[in-house]
């Protein structure tokens, strides 16, 4: 099948996130996760808890195939991302918007600039990327500040600008790593109100945190993570850690 | 938008938002060209001085008085069918005894003694030039047949062949000199221009590694640095060109002081411009893009 069609198959199937026995283990022994089975249903919203050390980043990073498992496989639609090639990650890494703890954003770019740049790199014309970046700039609430750079930001703005750049180009999954982590207790508020939101609109939202004030506030589906493991998948769960 | 547009449009938007980094880069690679071009400077002069130190040796013959026009006539026609040979000039007996005069009009001693010995003692000459010194060895040997060394009373090459040697010897250490410099200097280019490249793209590897994770293909990235590349190369030949030209006008009003014909750099540079700095820029160029994809190999495996 070729790259195209591959992207027209993940954009129209249902987007389902499986993952069959995955593993990873870094050199000298040192296991992040193990034997982990989950399966994530399209527009489902789920919390992935766990103390630090327990997984929850790694398993970030397999899902966007900044890492590659040791054993296992990976599937999101029907697309097998562990036997994925290094040309066709950019491809896979535009169909999840990634949102993290420190917002990655690029600081010698404006918000519009950062926003756009996502949609710029899958090849959008300038004239959607026009319609569209201001929209999802108003969704997040930073209209007022398309030409401001990062730094002249609060920390609770500058995730904003993340998840409106994860948000840009319409994503089917969104992965929030510790979205909330740098952000005061008003700021954490905003940030998961933004992001159930875009739940609501029927994208897959995957929170990573150690949260427990939102977990136990969202009251959706909590998978929680002890040394690599699974030890709990509750449909409407609590932070039990 | 057309990713090439894209990409021309970030490569601008690097240059002018990390300033003082590009202009660093820039600057570092004119100071490289500067010194190659001083280099091939000096390396052009000392040519140009060993092909005016070798224009002014020259062997002459000096004739008996006795010998005939139609004998030197005949050695002259022999002289110039060795291919080594590039001019024979021939002075009369009368030139000879007027050039004399002429150079001792004020000495009155030298004018009474040559009035006293009558007539003109004085035989033709013969200068002969070759296009390399080391030919007039040849030359000298062709004469000394019993069929001209009778005509020859004295030849004034035997005073300059030791010097001649000592001279060649000299030239050719130069020469390796000058190849044993030229081949350093390129290997520091090298490593200065790669090392600036390189550190030029570690400071932006945050950027690179979340253009990687926002889904920007290796493509996507590298073009914006090469294109960099290539219009650092661009800006630092121009700039090289402009200052080497500036520079020159300064240097030539000396080299016509030390150099006869009128010899000129600038006219030189002129004359080898797209050899010199076609040159110049290709090899920049692919310092520059080497290094690029060299140091982004390593930023790129996120």
């Amino acid at each position: 099948m070729t790259r195209l069609g591959r992207i027209a198959k993940i954009w129209y199937n249902v987007f389902m996130i499986k993952l069959h026995s995955v593993s990873k283990i870094y050199p000298a022994e040192t296991v992040a996760v193990r034997n982990l089975n989950l399966q994530i249903d399209a527009g489902e919203f789920v919390s992935i808890v766990g103390q630090s050390g327990t997984g929850k980043t790694t398993l970030i990073k397999l899902l966007i195939a900044e890492e590659r498992p040791t054993r296992g496989k990976i599937e999101i639609g029907d697309w097998d991302i562990t036997r994925i090639g290094s040309r066709d990650i950019p491809f896979l890494r535009r169909q999840i918007g990634i949102v993290f703890q420190d917002f990655k954003l690029l600081p010698k770019k404006t918000v519009y600039e950062n926003t756009a740049f996502a949609l710029e790199v899958a090849g959008e014309s300038g004239r959607r990327i026009h319609a569209v970046v201001p929209q999802v700039l108003e969704i997040v609430g930073l209209h007022g500040k398309a030409d401001r750079y990062p730094y002249q930001l609060s920390g609770g703005e500058q995730q904003r600008v993340a998840i409106a750049r994860a948000l840009v180009h319409r994503p089917k999954i969104i992965v929030a790593d510790e979205p909330t982590g740098n952000l005061d207790s008003i700021n954490t508020a905003e940030i998961v109100s933004i992001l159930s939101k875009i739940n609501e609109f029927g994208t897959t939202v995957l929170l990573v945190t150690h949260n427990r004030e939102i977990v136990n506030h969202l009251r959706r589906r909590v998978v929680t993570l002890n040394n690599g493991e699974i030890i709990n998948d509750d449909r409407e769960g609590k932070y039990r850690l | 938008m057309y990713p090439i547009f894209r990409i021309l449009k970030f490569t601008f938007q690097d240059i002018a938002r990390n300033f003082s980094l590009s202009f660093m880069t820039v600057f570092i690679l004119i100071l490289m060209l500067l010194s190659v071009n001083t280099l091939w400077a000096v390396d052009v002069l000392t040519g140009e001085a060993v092909r005016v130190v070798k224009n002014q040796i020259d062997v002459s013959l000096y004739f008996i008085p006795e010998a005939t026009p139609k004998e030197v006539d005949n050695i002259k026609t022999y002289i110039q069918m060795f291919p080594e040979v590039t001019e024979v000039t021939i002075r009369s007996k009368e030139e000879v005894l007027n050039s004399f005069e002429s150079n001792y009009k004020l000495n009155k001693e030298v004018l009474a003694a040559l009035a006293e010995l009558g007539g003109n003692p004085f035989g033709p000459t013969m200068v002969v030039k070759t296009k390399e010194p080391k030919d007039y060895k040849k030359v000298i040997e062709a004469l000394d047949v019993p069929e001209y060394a009778h005509l020859i009373e004295a030849r004034s090459f035997d005073d300059h062949e030791e010097a001649l040697d000592r001279f060649q010897n000299i030239t050719n250490r130069v020469e390796r000199v000058g190849w044993g410099l030229a081949v350093l200097f390129a290997f520091i280019a090298f490593l200065i221009i790669f090392n600036t490249i390189r550190v030029a793209i570690y400071t932006q590897r945050t950027e690179i590694s979340i253009k990687r994770l926002v889904g920007a293909s290796n493509w996507f990235i590298r073009g914006p640095y090469l294109l960099e590349s290539i219009i650092f190369t661009t800006v630092s030949i121009i700039a090289t060109i402009a200052l080497v030209f500036l520079a020159l006008r300064w240097i030539d009003p000396y080299l016509s002081v030390v150099f006869p014909d009128n010899f000129s750099l600038t006219n030189y540079y002129k004359s080898h411009i797209l050899w010199l700095f076609g040159l110049q820029t290709l090899a920049v160029l692919i310092l520059t893009v080497v290094s690029s994809c060299l140091a982004m190999r390593k930023q790129l495996k996120v």
